[in-house]
């Protein structure tokens, strides 16, 4: 092979310094987010219920801000029957009293906003829970004016061939309603039937929810399932032009209304499918890069970066507003729609062997067990999500390495409550053991004794100090959220190496995706005369000079250096 | 003083960076640019099908060609699948490539081969030949599964044959080295087999690759050593093979002189071991173990009688120093008889030969100059096999073939007895 | 007069007696040196004969052919005949440093001589030596690449060949060693460009069919009938 590596590989611009209007770069903070996914039922119980609310999260906020973090995206909070975990929403401007009030949410909104800290909420556009009045309204009868808010047909046979989601517990997007004598679609549980958007009156209301939220403070919202929003015979009823339109349509309204508020949207999708969902900067602020996340398990396990380089070479550029946002875990199962059948295979194989541990096309497991518990792997992958570029979510639990217990039931085993100390209940509520929404980890490697907040930080250098660090270090440097990513190809393909660049900032980061130590030479001829300063130690390297420069690196290692010319 | 190194600095360089490896496909080449990409996307889709998980190095090595083989090599791109939204193969697929800057040989090839399979810790590898036009993905998986699943250490193809090809294989060299070595490989003398990363650790520590018959017939000698240091041997069944135009083969001179030449060379550096051999256990085979096609017209016969005559006569002096003088006796007297009634009895044969390895054992002249005087008795024997078989269909063929295999096993006590004779 | 006879007796008989005396060191002198030449030579043959057999030199010989002319000659093996070529030629040079101590007047300058003519005589037996391997070898690849080719009178090129080889390495030989010097090149001059002539005759009127098929195919008119063997592997 040639002597030099293959070319680095441009896959995003610099973004440009946005220097002229405070507003405008304001407007645009969700780029250098740092965010934190979060039920508010899991985090800190505050009346010994058993429940987390938001009064326990609003005395945590200290904690999120220690940690770095500057975005926290709350998971559905609304009353709901919770058949799927709230994503079944009965009532869109409330509470779940479980959770607290609505004024409990505006005090713990006021004080994130004193924190400097953001809060996205969810907006479960697509669905509701079967619980929710308009379709208690809309199932009465045929004649109901809310009867079309809603997709009904005589026979199940519409939209034929369209896929099943949760493969698992549904055996057709459509369902029987006993009360009107007729089928109602839904495109996830048979409890969350599908809103109907070809209704104006459904568009209207849901964005008079959204204007409910938005004149409260929050933030932004995920929205929900949005490829789903529309259907149409002889289509996959997934990604179709008029779901655009709608977006576009409250795109336009937030930013006439509400500037500087974040659309992010759930489209687990391929990149070049997701990128319609940024329009032409008009339509989602944010979107996942959902088949990144497992390409980057996959890599580790392999110990090639092949997977990563492949995904992130078929992303497409993005508008200079928007930004993609990246993961390694989040609330539901670790998703392997988005791979092929080989892939999949692969992945069950090596992370999810019991099939306890594998759900709907995914894998329901945390970070840190997927990992072994090795801590350098954690270190690496969660390196590696603070350092591409994309707004990186981290899920609660992954900053300390907490566990997952894979055998609770649905996606339930990875939103066990956070662990705060390892006294009573894992200091996460003063209530009875046995009256807590979830079981706490207690074995000896994951459970509450070993892996809690309290005893990482007595430690300068337990996983909670490191991930402290290392946010620290990313927020530093806006290179990391806007910069473009130049991948420099080594021979060595168990490292994964790549440049950002914003304007005269650069940075160098050299991942070790291999189990043993390895030796790399990178072509730096374009950064010649640099001095690479490693940016944790801030320590000098020898400067890039003209032969290919020489790294040796541990197993599970990285490096992050600052390249300065001076 | 540090011994000069026959890796180039660039070589190591590309293994480091490749790491170990489950599987290493070796292709040797010399002016075969245009057949190479196709060997490369052959492979590709073989470990892309059979071997997904397992990590894998495709080495070209390049005896200098001047047609650019070794840039088509580098830079054929990998083939995309039209689904899966132009993904391609789990794992990076690997392409490293060396030249070396000697005149051509497979021997130095292979050596790099079995040095870079040593130093990657491959457990299977597979040496393919650029030149075979007909290489699919399922041949590289037929030859490195038996290795890396069944665990062999040396897998040999079989060919599909008509009836009227290969006859110094199936007339000499197979039934000589089953007879001799013990070992059931028909196609020992191919371009293509199978060999552990046990077997190329081996051979990497044999002081024997300047030796002129391991550098024209190193896959020979990768077998026979596999089977006296006592590794497991087998042969897969192919299918039909076609070369390129460009790349038929040597011609019945320069292939006795190779593949004879090398098989008495390693009669000569194995002798303990074939010496005390009385018996050919058959080997792992995989498919049928032999396919003859009934096409083939048998090729034009006169000249080659010709040849034979006159090299009897011609070569006499030469051929009183290698025979006895009763086995010379006998072929001056088949030289003499009627054309159409000329026979090279298979007893006969199999004595000559044997003489002849004797012969070379002792030096009696120049070791290339006896091989070649092998030439025109080999004419006279394939003459004499085509006379008795023009019509004769596959299966008699076979059943003829496995008759001699018997009697070369039948008169080894003869081989022994002329071998250790002091003249 | 019989005094003058006694006297010149005993003046002959004292020079005599002197010349003796003379003489008798030189020779104890030469003796010593024919005694220590002896010994210096078989321990040089001795060494010599150990040295090539580790090499293997009567293989080479045998392979090259050599050893058959050496047999047919009656002549010791490739390894004894250079060990007792050296001994022969250390102790006869001993011998002869004896001999040219004894100061005998004339013998000197002769011995001298046949010094100065000793390094030529063994790069000539060294010329013929390897002109009689090198024929024999090239002679017998000829023979057998004319036999396997089909090429006719095959006998006749191998012959030529070591014919060739053999005279070029005789009139080496003898030019080496200055015998007749000048005859010798111009034998050799003309014998071979008479071979030589002879060869182009031969060719020239025996092959102008096989020139003119030459000429006609490197000119495309004629296709070539090539002898299609059965692919052997």
């Amino acid at each position: 092979m040639q002597d030099s590596p293959t070319p680095p590989s441009i896959v995003s611009q610099p973004q440009p310094e946005s220097s002229a209007l405070l507003l405008q770069d304001e407007n645009l903070w969700y780029k250098d987010a740092v965010m934190y996914q979060l039920h508010v039922r899991t985090f800190c119980d505050s009346n010994a219920d058993g429940i987390g609310d938001f009064r326990g999260l609003t005395s945590k906020l200290d904690y999120l801000q220690e940690l770095g973090i500057n975005a926290i995206w709350v998971l559905p909070f609304y009353p709901s029957p919770l058949r799927d975990d709230g994503y079944d929403i009965a009532d869109y401007t409330s509470v779940h009293p479980s959770y607290g009030t609505l004024q409990d949410f505006k005090d713990f909104l006021a004080a994130a906003h004193n924190r400097r800290i953001r809060v996205i909420t969810e907006m479960v556009v697509n669905h509701t829970s079967d619980q929710h009045p308009w379709f208690q309204e809309a199932r009465s009868s045929r004649e109901n004016p809310k009867r079309d808010w809603y997709v009904w047909s005589d026979t199940d046979n519409r939209y034929q061939g369209v896929r099943i989601i949760f493969v698992d517990t549904e055996m057709s997007n459509w369902s029987w309603d006993p009360i009107s004598k007729s089928y109602y679609w839904h495109r996830f549980f048979n409890h969350q039937p599908d809103l109907n958007y070809d209704n104006p009156a459904v568009r209207e209301a849901m964005w008079k929810v959204m204007k409910f939220w938005l004149d409260i403070g929050v933030d932004g919202f995920r929205l929900d399932a949005v490829p789903y929003l529309i259907e149409r015979d002889g289509t996959s009823c997934e990604n179709l032009p008029e779901t655009h339109e709608i977006i576009r349509d409250f795109r336009k309204r937030i930013d006439l209304a509400y500037p500087g508020k974040m659309l992010l949207a759930e489209a687990n999708q391929w990149p070049a499918d997701v990128r319609s969902y940024f329009g032409n900067g008009d339509e989602f602020h944010m979107a996942f890069h959902f088949p990144l996340m497992p390409r980057m398990f996959m890599a580790v396990k392999l110990e090639d970066r092949k997977p990563i380089i492949e995904i992130l070479e078929q992303t497409p550029q993005i508008p200079e507003n928007c930004q993609w946002c990246i993961f390694l875990r989040n609330h539901d199962e670790l998703t392997l729609e988005m791979v092929t059948d080989i892939e999949r295979d692969y992945m069950y194989d090596e992370y999810a062997v019991d099939k306890a541990m594998r759900i709907n096309l995914g894998i329901r497991r945390r970070l840190a067990p997927m990992m072994e518990n090795d801590r350098r792997r954690v270190e690496l992958l969660t390196g590696m999500l603070l350092s591409m570029p994309g707004t990186p979510i981290i899920y609660y639990g992954d900053e300390i390495g907490m566990g997952d217990n894979v055998y609770l039931g649905d996606r339930n085993g990875v939103r066990t409550p956070m662990q705060w100390n390892g006294g009573w209940n894992a200091g996460f509520s003063a209530a009875d053991p046995e009256r807590l929404y979830s079981p706490l980890i207690s074995n000896p490697v994951y459970g509450y004794q070993a892996i809690n907040v309290d005893s990482q930080r007595r430690s300068a250098h337990s996983l909670l100090s490191w991930t402290k660090s290392v946010i620290q270090t990313r927020n530093a440097f806006r290179v990391f959220s806007r910069g473009s990513i130049e991948f420099l190809n080594p021979s060595n393909h168990r490292v994964l190496a790549y440049v950002r660049r914003l304007g005269e900032e650069k940075v160098l980061i050299v991942n070790n995706l291999s189990s043993s130590a390895q030796a790399v030479e990178l072509n730096l001829q374009m950064y010649k005369r640099h001095i690479p300063i490693e940016m944790f130690g801030r320590n000098l390297f020898p400067r890039i000079g003209d032969l290919p420069y020489l790294l040796t690196l541990g197993p599970y290692q990285f490096y992050w250096f600052r390249l300065r010319r001076i | 003083m540090a011994e000069e190194s026959f890796l180039a600095d660039d070589f190591i360089r590309q293994l480091m960076s490749v790491g170990e490896v489950d599987l290493l496909v070796g292709i040797p080449s010399y002016n075969n640019a245009s057949t190479i990409a196709q060997a490369l996307h052959s492979v590709e889709e073989s470990l892309r099908q059979n071997f997904v998980r397992e990590r894998a190095v495709i080495l070209n090595v390049d005896g200098g060609s001047g047609d650019e083989t070794r840039q088509v090599f580098e830079q054929t791109s990998e083939r995309r699948e039209a689904g899966h939204k132009g993904l391609t193969s789990l794992r990076t697929i690997h392409r490293i490539s060396c030249m070396y800057d000697r005149s051509p040989s497979q021997g130095v090839a292979l050596r790099s081969v079995v040095a870079a399979a040593d130093l990657l810790r491959a457990r299977a590898c597979a040496v393919i030949s650029p030149a075979t036009t007909n290489l699919t993905p399922s041949w590289i998986a037929n030859l490195l599964r038996p290795v890396y699943r069944e665990g062999l250490d040396f897998v040999a193809p079989l060919y599909v044959r008509s009836r009227f090809q290969g006859l110094l294989a199936r007339d000499l060299l197979y039934p000589m080295s089953r007879a001799v070595f013990g070992q059931r490989i028909r196609e020992l003398y191919s371009d293509e087999w199978g060999f552990s990363g046990r077997l190329a650790s081996q051979c990497l520590e044999q002081d024997v690759w300047r030796e002129e018959a391991v550098r024209t017939r190193p896959e020979a000698w990768m077998g026979i050593l596999a089977g006296s240091t006592g590794l497991k041997c087998g042969q897969y069944f192919l299918g039909p093979k076609t070369v390129s135009p460009s790349a038929t083969g040597p011609d019945i001179v320069d292939a006795i002189r190779q593949t004879v030449g090398n098989f008495f060379w390693c009669m000569e550096t194995n002798q303990p071991y074939w010496m005390s051999r009385s018996n050919s256990p058959s080997v792992s085979t995989f498919g049928p173990e032999h396919e003859l096609s009934a096409d083939g017209i048998p090729p034009s016969q006169e000249k080659m009688f010709e040849l034979f005559r006159s090299g009897v006569n011609e070569l006499e002096p030469i051929l009183a120093s290698i025979l006895t003088p009763d086995t010379h006796a006998q072929i001056k007297a088949i030289a003499l008889s009627d054309r159409a009634k000329f026979r090279f009895a298979a007893e006969l044969w199999v004595k000559t030969l044997y003489e002849f390895a004797a012969s070379y054992h002792r030096a009696v002249l120049n070791r290339d100059h006896l091989v070649q005087a092998l030439v025109p008795l080999y004419r006279g024997r394939v003459y004499s096999f085509l006379l008795e078989h023009a019509n004769s269909s596959a299966e008699a063929m076979e059943a003829q073939s496995e008759i001699l295999c018997q009697e070369f096993e039948r008169q080894k006590p003869y081989l022994l007895e002329r071998w250790t004779a002091k003249s | 007069m019989k005094e003058v006879i006694i006297q010149g007796l005993r003046q002959a008989y004292s020079n005599l007696v002197h010349m003796f005396a003379e003489f008798l060191p030189r020779l104890l002198v030469m003796l010593v040196i024919v005694l220590v030449g002896l010994v210096v030579a078989y321990l040089l043959k001795t060494t010599l004969r150990a040295v090539l057999h580790v090499t293997r030199l009567d293989r080479l010989s045998e392979e090259a052919g050599a050893s058959r002319f050496l047999r047919m000659a009656a002549l010791p093996s490739m390894t004894e005949l250079l060990s007792r070529s050296l001994f022969w030629v250390t102790w006869c040079g001993f011998i002869l440093i004896g001999i040219s101590v004894l100061g005998v007047a004339g013998l000197q300058e002769q011995i001298s001589r046949l010094f100065l003519l000793l390094p030529a005589i063994f790069v000539a037996i060294l010329i013929l030596f390897v002109g009689l391997v090198t024929a024999n070898f090239l002679s017998r690849a000829a023979l057998l690449a004319a036999v396997n080719a089909g090429y006719p009178s095959p006998k006749l090129l191998s012959w030529s060949i070591r014919f060739v080889i053999w005279a070029l390495a005789v009139s080496m030989a003898l030019e080496q060693v200055g015998v007749a010097r000048q005859t010798v090149i111009a034998a050799f001059s003309i014998v071979f460009g008479a071979f030589m002539f002879g060869l182009a005759i031969a060719f020239g009127l025996g092959g102008k069919d096989l020139a003119r098929d030459f000429l006609e195919r490197s000119l495309g008119e004629k296709k070539r009938e090539k002898y299609e063997e059965p692919q052997p592997l």
